[in-house]
């Protein structure tokens, strides 16, 4: 019908009115509506789902429709858990289902970037006859050259080209790098593989290959909870989101349920329905605040001292009061605190040393197999000291033993381990505790009961077991006398009863000390199902293993670590990578080489990007009187450098030298295998003519040299002390105050005066949108999005795994990640045949946890080589050194096979070993083979996505029935016990990718982890330590309150203590007008905002639409009130380490003092220039500076030794602090204007030089 | 010899009218059947509002009334403004109305005319043809403005012939026997005025223009609340009874 004729019948379209006239009912034409029901309609769905670090992990309905994304809806079609649980469904947050804006959004990367000046000079002189290596070779030779493009990062300037040119000059980059300065110079990062594991394992895996270094994530973001490791030996193992709903008592801290677990959170509002108590414990009143039956406002920063107090309440009522069944047993069977720690004089009094071994004993107690290893309780039964079964040292060297059953290793008798010595005490001994509260002692003595002993060495000790220690630290009367133990709960001059915690974390004392007991009560009751929710907030800080360490010491006294419903329940930017076993190989090219080059990011950030220049922290500042003080004076960087020496930590590059040349070198001097090569370093090593580049990070040779950077935001979210990375890493405008020289007192690193700018050569950004990290890069590489690519997806918060699918073939020029490393190796394999040819390469290797090398070096001593002039030994006092062969013309044909190294030596996983020879020959037929001539000629195919996908999860236990049979036989063996029970139900089930394409799938219980899947208990950390006797992976095999490392002891951190935030004296350098006109000094909260998808991608239409259409931080009322700031004012956030401009949004939800700026916003959207230093300000990074922490760094010790992503310093932010004032609408500028050369000379604010 | 009728005067004044009035009025149709996401004004006021609510509406109000003056002015019957007023007076109405209203008009225009092409948001984000009839519109209005002291000139000499020729020609083309001979002795400016006129009704169909016909009158006196039937045949439905049940 035509739509003007209709219009013809105007005057008939009226049939009726209604309602006195106020309503017409009109007859007219409604095919216009038919655009609303087009907008829904759509040829197919496709599953897929977002690789967002949000650990939701959510299936979602992808509609297409002509070609394009129509929308997106969640799937409801999860397998069902169990009978008496609540649904998972529906999963998906409101923030997810708008991605799809991305996909055709302004910008959407569609085409290769390059920074325009880059490609003049290249192009220049490749005009010139020159082929791609020897042109890259030209413009880094010419520091004129370089500078031209190099300091202009950040400031536009990009031209689109074709991906040959760019992968040509990607891989000439990386050629010359590896000739030049060694392939250690080149460094990927890309953050959380679980939610895109085949993307991380693209990079990671062409970077493996030709030998570059790896960073880590988890530590970096400062969401690894270093005191997993240090008191589990695990880097995180939590419940799934069901399991609140088992729960009966939940304190939640730190983690805001509905705004960062919005799928989840459902179970815990369920959990209320089924009558469970929850108390919220925050700052500010947040979201999750509603879901509680208590609030505990906390001034922020000082957690630890609340559970400390809580676990004050618990350990007196049901320990020393009365002493409780069920928490007698845990405690005796699962944690450390029957084991006996020998005390050292110190003044007057004692201090607690290292724990008490087998090798102590005259005989070692009858063993044979690292007695230094083993640790010793006391048999009630027998009342004698024994080595009880589980320690370590039963874990490398023999089987059968390495088990958590109540027995005497030497005969398998049954014993009872004895908590406390009180009654059978030989003497009562003044022993100090570390303390580290302002304005109260530093060392605080208490009395503990001791049992005397001789050792074989003859000497007399005084032995406590970490039961007497622990509760005198926890400041409880036992009636022993002596001072610094609290009568009652109300003295508030002793730590920590609530009294005591109530003054520094301003919760009401009576709040802590009812919540604390009935914790404990609720445990007693119901076996462990007391839980405590804990999230980044908490976390963040400097000191965050205190606070967890804190919260960890309430769990184990009730024993709620691994019972369902009870336990921790950490979610910080972890997602679970399930099939890791069949992942890690491919991922780190492990099937053609090893050992790969990983890197903890922290460290490497903080050498490489200077901000150790501008240190304000020294060592000396944070160490406890109670420790042996070896490494006094020291500083924080000192101490970083120490441990890449010792082999505790790895550091790239790795020596001042490029380590092919060194390897050539040493075959010319006459060296043949690996061990007379290692021979060869380790002696230059010593004679000073070869060090660490750590020592001299500033040395020209010893920069980074090219970067990648995919998934990731490295620049923006991700770039803790931003500025810093814009000043010397790129060398490029910042908003630095001051120059480094804070940083300039080292007695293990060279200073350099001047601290150099535009260290990288090449900075590389694979992503679908031009964030930050994009607009820094030099070339950015065009990416499919999460409904273009074909993936693997798996979380913590369920127990299934289910797929990205490719829904719509990637868009104008963008490839999947593995697509666009498989055609970089191939351009790299084309030129390095000519340039590289084959190279042998030693690779400095620390010492790994859940390795035999974890037993590198006893009793927790430091022995450092470099400092006593003794030997250096490989795997013992040092690094590894291992040498690997890199055939750089076969770059590509190995990165599209499943390499030989699988048949050869196998697979393993957490010190688990096993043959993969049936599933690699099953491979063969699933993907098919290589029909590429070369080394990889007829072996499983993994050049496109999926096969990939398939040889993954045919390679690991969790998603191939046959695989978990092999590991859990190979842990049954260590164990002595038959774990067969755990998986026997699905040993045939074999999951493939086109299986997850049709329905999420339910992974099966594999070694890998500490929970199981099962039909009774929902999946929960811990669970087979507590209920198959499986060891923690530990010193002791139980769970740790006490860390007797002399690292630990020097930091006063043997036992968890409250350290308060540490002041990073950051206001220094504010210019002086700021200071003078009305200003706010606050604590700086980022955590993540309500709008956007988690801690990333806030840059959409609809999120900017639905809050404030830019960067914006909260403030209370009454603060902004006092200097004059109104909601929405523009405001300026300042501090010695950068500026950043945003609006105020003015609230009483804010508690005074502190601030809340939420994670990641972007810099691309409405951010003004800093009226300061006139240039673009910053994100929440740009105020920040991270501190490294010396406990992070220890190495070679059981659960303290290093480990990619479990172990090493996090990068902490919390700690900083702000200065905001307002500023006029009329002062704010846009900074439009182009770019003269006065401008680009001015790279620093103005009166900064480059020092 | 008779002179040809086959005059560019004759086919600009005689045939070109009927060829702009039927892309007018066809073309319009056809938009509105075809392409109707395309009608609509194409506002730009969301990109930028700057001197917005003056140039829109002095731009708006002179281009109206001006509309109205010579729908009124051109097409009524001259017997009717005989009988009203002289001609002569008539002359003199239209030039005041025209003047007060065509500087209305241009003085919005003028305004909206270097926002379109000065302001980077606006320029960058229009098409050639807003900008091409937003300055045909300017150059039709700007000779309607020169034409006033040709007019004034007229007047002052008590000649009102202009004023009625003109009517007389526009008459002749709506009563469809088109006479272009009305206006052979008219000065220049007036048939410049006119080709641009008309050219107005030949490209309105192309652009935004047509955003004209669909004039939000009714929203002055629609109801509060519209119902839409079904549009199945109105009279079956009993929209009262709708309890009833299958036995009754």
């Amino acid at each position: 019908m035509s739509h003007f004729l209709d219009r013809l019948r105007f005057f008939e379209k009226v049939k009726e009115t209604f309602s006195n006239g106020h309503g017409v009912v009109t007859n007219e034409d409604r095919k216009w509506e038919d655009a609303y029901r087009h907008r829904w309609q759509h040829d197919k769905i496709v599953r897929s789902t977002h690789g967002v670090n949000c650990t939701g992990g959510c299936s979602w309905k992808i509609f297409v429709k002509n070609g394009l994304v129509a929308f997106e809806m969640q799937q409801t079609d999860y397998p069902r858990t169990r009978e008496d649980l609540p649904n998972h469904e529906p999963r998906g947050c409101q923030r997810g289902a708008s991605f799809s804006w991305y996909l055709y959004s302004p910008h959407r990367i569609k085409h290769p970037l390059i920074r325009g000046r880059l490609l003049d000079l290249y192009r220049a002189e490749r005009k010139s006859g020159k082929d791609p290596v020897e042109a890259w070779a030209a413009i880094q030779a010419d520091p004129n050259k370089r500078k031209q493009y190099v300091h202009v990062r950040g400031l536009g300037g990009f031209v689109r080209t074709q991906c040959d040119e760019v992968n040509e000059i990607i891989a000439a980059a990386n050629i010359y790098t590896i000739k030049k300065w060694g392939p250690d110079r080149i460094f990927g990062f890309s953050p959380i593989p679980a939610m895109s594991q085949i993307s991380y394992a693209s990079g990671a895996r062409y970077l493996s290959l030709i030998g570059a270094a790896c960073g880590s994530f988890y530590d970096w973001y400062c969401d690894l909870p270093a005191a997993s490791p240090q008191t589990w030996g695990e880097q995180t193992d939590v419940p799934e989101s069901a399991d609140w709903y088992n729960s009966t008592y939940i304190i939640v801290t730190g983690s805001s349920l509905p705004t960062t677990r919005t799928p989840d959170c459902h179970f815990a509002v369920e959990a209320r329905y089924n009558g469970t108590k929850v108390i919220a414990m925050s700052p500010d009143y947040g979201e999750h605040v509603k879901l509680a039956d208590l609030w505990m406002p906390v001034n922020p920063g000082t957690d630890s001292a609340a559970f400390l107090a809580m676990g004050h309440v618990a350990l007196k009522e049901f320990y020393v009061d009365k002493q409780d069944p069920y928490f007698q047993e845990y405690a005796r069977k699962y944690t450390d605190l029957p084991i006996q720690v020998m005390l050292r004089k110190h003044g007057d009094g004692y201090v607690s040393d290292r724990c008490l071994r087998a090798s102590d004993f005259t005989g070692n107690l009858g063993e044979t197999n690292n007695p230094q290893w083993k640790t010793i309780v006391y048999d009630e039964k027998t009342k004698s000291f024994v080595a009880p079964n589980g320690s370590i040292g039963f874990r490398w060297g023999e089987e059968g033993k390495w088990n958590l059953l109540p027995k005497n290793a030497a005969n398998q008798q049954e014993i009872l381990a004895e908590l406390t010595c009180i009654a059978g005490k030989d003497a009562v001994v003044s022993v100090g505790f570390p303390h580290f509260t302002q304005g109260e002692d530093d060392l605080v003595f208490r009395n503990v009961p001791v049992r005397k002993l001789k050792l074989a060495n003859g000497e007399e000790a005084l032995v406590a077991s970490v039961f007497d220690l622990q509760v005198a630290q926890y400041g409880i009367d036992r009636g022993l006398g002596g001072p610094n133990v609290a009568k009652d709960y109300n003295d508030a001059n002793v730590a920590y009863t609530p009294a005591w915690a109530s003054k520094v974390t301003g919760i009401k004392a009576m709040d802590l000390e009812r919540t604390g007991r009935e914790f404990a009560d609720n445990a007693s009751k119901t076996h462990g199902k007391s839980m405590v929710i804990m999230g980044a907030a908490i976390n963040h800080w400097y000191h965050n293993d205190m606070t967890y360490r804190g919260v960890m010491n309430l769990l184990h006294i009730c024993g709620c670590v691994g019972q369902s419903g009870g336990g921790w329940a950490h979610y910080v930017g972890q997602e679970k990578l399930r099939p890791q076993a069949g992942w890690a190989p491919i991922a780190f090219a492990l099937d053609w080489q090893r050992p790969p080059r990983q890197m903890n990011s922290t460290s490497y950030w903080y050498f490489h990007t200077d901000q150790w220049r501008y240190e304000t922290i020294k060592g000396d500042d944070i160490l406890s009187p109670a420790g042996k003080g070896k490494n006094k004076g020291y500083s924080l960087a000192d101490y970083n450098v120490a441990a890449v020496r010792m082999g505790w930590l790895p550091g790239f590059p790795q020596w001042n030298t490029n380590p092919l040349d060194l390897a050539d070198e040493a075959i010319k001097a006459g060296a043949t295998d690996e061990a007379s090569i290692a021979k060869h370093v380790t002696g230059k090593l010593k004679s000073g003519e070869l060090d660490i580049s750590f020592a001299d990070p500033d040395a020209e040779g010893n920069w980074p040299r090219n970067i990648f950077v995919w998934r990731g935001n490295l620049i923006g979210t991700s770039g803790k002390g931003q500025q810093y990375f814009l000043k010397h890493l790129l060398g490029t405008q910042n908003n630095v105050l001051q120059e480094g020289g804070d940083g300039n007192n080292n007695q293990l690193i060279k200073w350099r005066d001047e601290g150099p700018a535009g260290k990288l050569d090449l900075f590389v950004d694979i992503n679908f949108r031009l964030n930050s990290t994009g607009a820094y890069s030099d070339i950015v590489l065009p990416t499919a999005t999460w409904y273009e690519k074909n993936d693997l997806n798996t979380t913590d918060m369920h127990p299934f795994i289910h797929p990205l699918s490719e829904a719509v073939s990637p868009g104008w020029d963008s490839k999947s990640d593995w697509q666009i490393f498989r055609e970089l190796a191939r351009v790299f394999s084309g030129l390095a045949e000519k340039h590289l040819g084959k190279r042998k390469d030693i690779v400095a290797f620390p010492m790994q946890h859940d390795s035999p090398f974890e037993l590198a070096q006893p009793f927790g001593q430091v022995t450092d080589w470099h400092k006593e002039g003794i030997e250096p030994v490989p795997g013992k006092t040092m690094a590894l050194l291992k040498l690997v062969e890199r055939d750089y013309g076969s770059t590509y044909n190995k990165y599209i096979a499943l390499g030989p190294l699988m048949v050869k030596i196998g697979n393993n996983v957490k010190g688990l070993d096993w043959n993969t020879t049936a599933e690699y020959e099953e491979l063969k037929l699933c993907n098919y083979t290589v029909r590429v001539p070369g080394v990889s000629y007829g072996m499983p195919s993994l050049e496109e996505d999926i096969s990939v996908c398939d040889a993954v999860m045919r390679m690991a236990p969790e998603t191939c029935g046959p695989v978990a049979h092999k590991s859990w036989t190979a842990l049954s063996k260590k164990t002595g016990i038959d774990h067969h029970h755990l998986y026997a139900a699905r040993e045939e089930d074999k999951i493939t990718f086109r299986d997850i394409q049709v329905q999420p799938r339910k992974i099966i219980t594999a070694p890998t982890w500490s929970g199981i899947e099962s039909e009774h208990v929902s999946y929960t950390s811990g669970y087979t330590n507590i209920h198959e006797h499986i060891p923690f992976r530990t010193l002791t095999g139980r769970a740790h309150f006490y860390q007797d490392h002399e690292w630990f002891q020097d930091f006063g951190e043997t036992f968890c203590v409250f350290r308060p935030p540490q002041d990073l004296k950051s206001f220094d350098k504010v210019p002086a007008h700021i200071l003078k006109k009305p200003h706010l000094k606050l604590r700086f909260l980022t955590p993540h905002g309500k709008w956007g998808i988690h801690s990333s991608y806030q840059d959409t239409l609809r999120m900017l639409t639905l809050f404030r259409g830019g960067p914006h931080i909260w403030i209370s009322e009454i603060d902004a009130q006092q200097v004059g700031i109104k909601d929405n004012d523009w405001v300026e956030l300042i501090n010695s380490n950068g500026t950043s401009m945003c609006r105020a949004v003015v609230s009483q939800r804010i508690a005074r003092g502190v601030s809340v700026m939420h994670h990641s916003q972007e810099k691309n959207v409405n951010v003004p220039g800093s009226v300061t230093t006139n240039k673009r300000g910053g994100t929440h990074n740009a105020l920040t500076r991270v501190i490294i922490k010396p406990t992070n760094m220890v190495g070679g010790y059981v659960q303290l030794a290093y480990s990619f992503n479990y172990m090493g310093t996090v990068g902490c932010n919390r700690d900083t602090e702000i200065i905001l004032h307002k500023v006029e609408d009329q002062d704010i500028k846009w900074l439009e204007a182009p770019l003269t050369p006065e401008r680009e000379a001015q790279r620093n604010p103005a009166g900064i030089g480059t020092r | 010899m008779k002179e040809s009728v086959f005059t560019l005067h004759n086919l600009i004044f005689g045939v070109y009218p009927y060829i702009c009035l039927a892309v007018f009025f066809i073309g319009s149709w056809l938009r509105f059947d075809r392409e109707q996401y395309t009608w609509k004004t194409d506002s730009t006021q969301l990109l930028s509002k700057d001197n917005m609510r003056l140039a829109s509406n002095l731009f708006h109000i002179g281009v109206l009334l001006i509309f109205c003056g010579h729908f009124v002015g051109l097409l009524t019957p001259h017997f009717i403004f005989a009988a009203i007023m002289p001609d002569i007076t008539h002359q003199y109405l239209a030039i005041t109305a025209g003047t007060i209203f065509g500087i209305t008009a241009f003085l919005g225009g003028v305004i909206l005319w270097f926002r379109r092409f000065f302001n980077p948001r606006i320029s960058l984000t229009s098409r050639w043809s807003d900008k091409f009839v937003l300055t045909w519109l300017m150059i039709t209005l700007i000779f309607g403005l020169l034409t006033i002291p040709t007019s004034i000139g007229h007047a002052g000499h008590g000649d009102p012939r202009v004023v009625t020729s003109l009517a007389e020609w526009i008459q002749s083309i709506v009563y469809l026997y088109p006479n272009p001979a009305f206006i052979e002795g008219v000065d220049l400016i007036f048939k410049l005025h006119l080709f641009f006129g008309m050219t107005v009704f030949l490209i309105f169909p192309f652009t935004r223009l047509v955003h004209i016909w669909s004039a939000p009158f009714t929203y002055l006196t629609r109801s509060y609340q519209l119902v839409r039937t079904k549009r199945v045949k109105y009279q079956e439905v009993d929209r009262y009874d709708l309890g009833k049940s299958p036995e009754q």
